[in-house]
């Protein structure tokens, strides 16, 4: 099997985080709940993480990093969480993924927030300079989706928070959160979303949020927290306000292992290897004539290692059930749960087939995919 | 003779205590995690636990760390007071 499907999830996971998450299951613990040594151990299991996280990106204090199930219920946590209300008026970049635009189609419709779509520049990217003009004094928050996850283009997120000045930006790290140096995010960020199971290597349901001081969030959820216990009001401090209920101990085991596997390797690294494989595989696929490339093309710069394709003659679905059938491709086809993107790149509704490269991908991937999509190009459906 | 007695500081959350427990590690200095006393604070988490003649080397060092306690206690055997931090 030859995967490329990382913008997805991440596969293989990285040494020690398969016997990260079983030696967490294997153990009695309920964390934060009980101060015998199991339990302790499991907390320390879920600190850990946060500290590696927060290495990550440049936090000072680690107890604003909140964990969740994943990136979308994070998203979710900050646009709920800031109270939006009537006549507020939210921009966002017209790359979002559901995890974001439906969110804010609900709060459009339902609470009457004045929800606008920042339109790309002639050359499909997002301009800080676009949002700036935009702001009014109303507008309560600018959302971002720091990678697409159909094109792999980067947003400039500093530039863009530079160009907003204090209206907090929430930014969508799906694609970007252990694909891309982010350490200095802590200094200037306001909100960052983040899931665990992709570019940070770690299992699926984890993810969370990083808050910068001064921003309060309004919990989506109060319960169980194992502090305060004497009380029927929930917390207020963090992490416990956001964190309510037994976290996932196990999964946060492995998203621990994932992180501090890349720290040891070097996220510089890591970007550095999966841009040689964007690069050979764009080189290669531009020369095929029947294809076109949706989002940045060879020699580009300000991507991850995302790349959407459209093949003449061949439905997206199609071409990714002939890629896994005579070649042993994984990719994903369709819309990428982000409609608004093929919308706007004029891929909708039919959408594109998405390979996605990881640290664990070697340059013969990039070749034979090349190889694959230049063979079936010649052999179209229709 | 008086028995010297322990301090017991409580935080506000596990994840504050996590970060007092990798601080007083790095600083060499001796300590336990203990279950909060439930004879003084209902609060079901966990607490930091030192000798007093401790407090001196170890207060200084989580204020400036600005991992400040929200409650202190001392404790010699089953009696507890309220020691002042503020």
């Amino acid at each position: 099997m030859i995967y490329l499907d990382n913008a997805a999830t991440s596969f293989p996971k990285p040494p020690g985080v398969i016997e990260a998450v079983t030696d967490a299951l294997a153990a009695p613990a309920s964390p934060g709940r009980s101060g015998h040594a199991p339990a302790l151990n499991a907390s320390r299991t879920i600190h850990r993480a946060r500290k590696a996280l927060a290495r990550l990106f440049g936090l000072t204090d680690n107890t604003r990093l909140i964990f969740a199930p994943n990136v979308t219920w994070s998203l979710n946590m900050a646009l709920n969480g800031l109270g939006l209300k009537a006549g507020d008026h939210v921009l966002s970049s017209a790359l979002e993924h559901n995890s974001t635009a439906r969110p804010l189609a609900r709060f459009k419709k339902d609470q009457g927030v004045d929800w606008e779509i920042v339109p790309p520049g002639p050359d499909g990217r997002t301009r800080p300079e676009d949002f700036k003009n935009r702001l009014r004094p109303e507008t309560r928050l600018v959302v971002l989706c720091h990678a697409s996850n159909v094109t792999g283009t980067l947003a400039p997120a500093k530039a863009i928070k530079e160009a907003i000045s204090a209206t907090p930006l929430l930014l969508d790290a799906a694609q970007t959160a252990g694909a891309l140096p982010m350490d200095d995010y802590g200094q200037w960020a306001d909100l960052v979303a983040f899931t665990g199971h992709k570019a940070l290597l770690g299992p699926t349901g984890t993810g969370g949020l990083w808050i910068r001081e001064g921003l309060d969030l309004r919990p989506l959820a109060v319960g169980g927290s194992g502090s305060r216990s004497e009380s029927l009001v929930h917390p207020d401090f963090l992490p416990d306000a956001l964190e309510p209920g037994t976290a996932n101990t196990h999964g946060l085991a492995g998203l621990a292992a994932g992180v501090e596997f890349l720290l040891a390797v070097g996220v510089d690294k890591v970007r550095a290897h999966e841009m040689e494989l964007t690069a050979y595989f764009l080189e290669n696929i531009a020369k095929i004539p029947e294809l076109s490339i949706i989002g940045p093309g060879p020699g580009e710069p300000d991507r991850v290692a995302t790349v959407s394709v459209v093949v003449k003659g061949w439905s997206s679905s199609d071409l990714a059930a002939a890629l896994e059938k005579g070649y042993g491709i994984m990719i994903r086809s369709g819309l990428h749960c982000a409609p608004l993107a093929h919308q706007f790149l004029g891929t909708y509704p039919g959408g594109a087939a998405r390979f996605s490269f990881g640290y664990f991908n070697v340059l013969k991937d990039a070749e034979i995919a090349a190889t694959a999509l230049k063979e079936l190009a010649a052999k179209p459906v229709s | 003779m008086d028995l010297e007695g322990e301090l017991i500081l409580v935080f506000a959350s596990n994840a504050k205590i996590l970060n007092v427990e990798d601080l007083l590690e790095e600083k060499n200095l001796p300590f336990t995690l203990v279950p909060v006393p439930k004879e003084v604070n209902p609060n079901c988490g966990l607490a930091v636990c030192f000798m007093e003649s401790q407090k001196d080397r170890i207060l200084p060092i989580l204020k400036a760390a600005d991992l400040w306690p929200s409650a202190a206690y001392r404790r010699k055997g089953r009696d507890f007071s309220v020691f002042p931090i503020d």
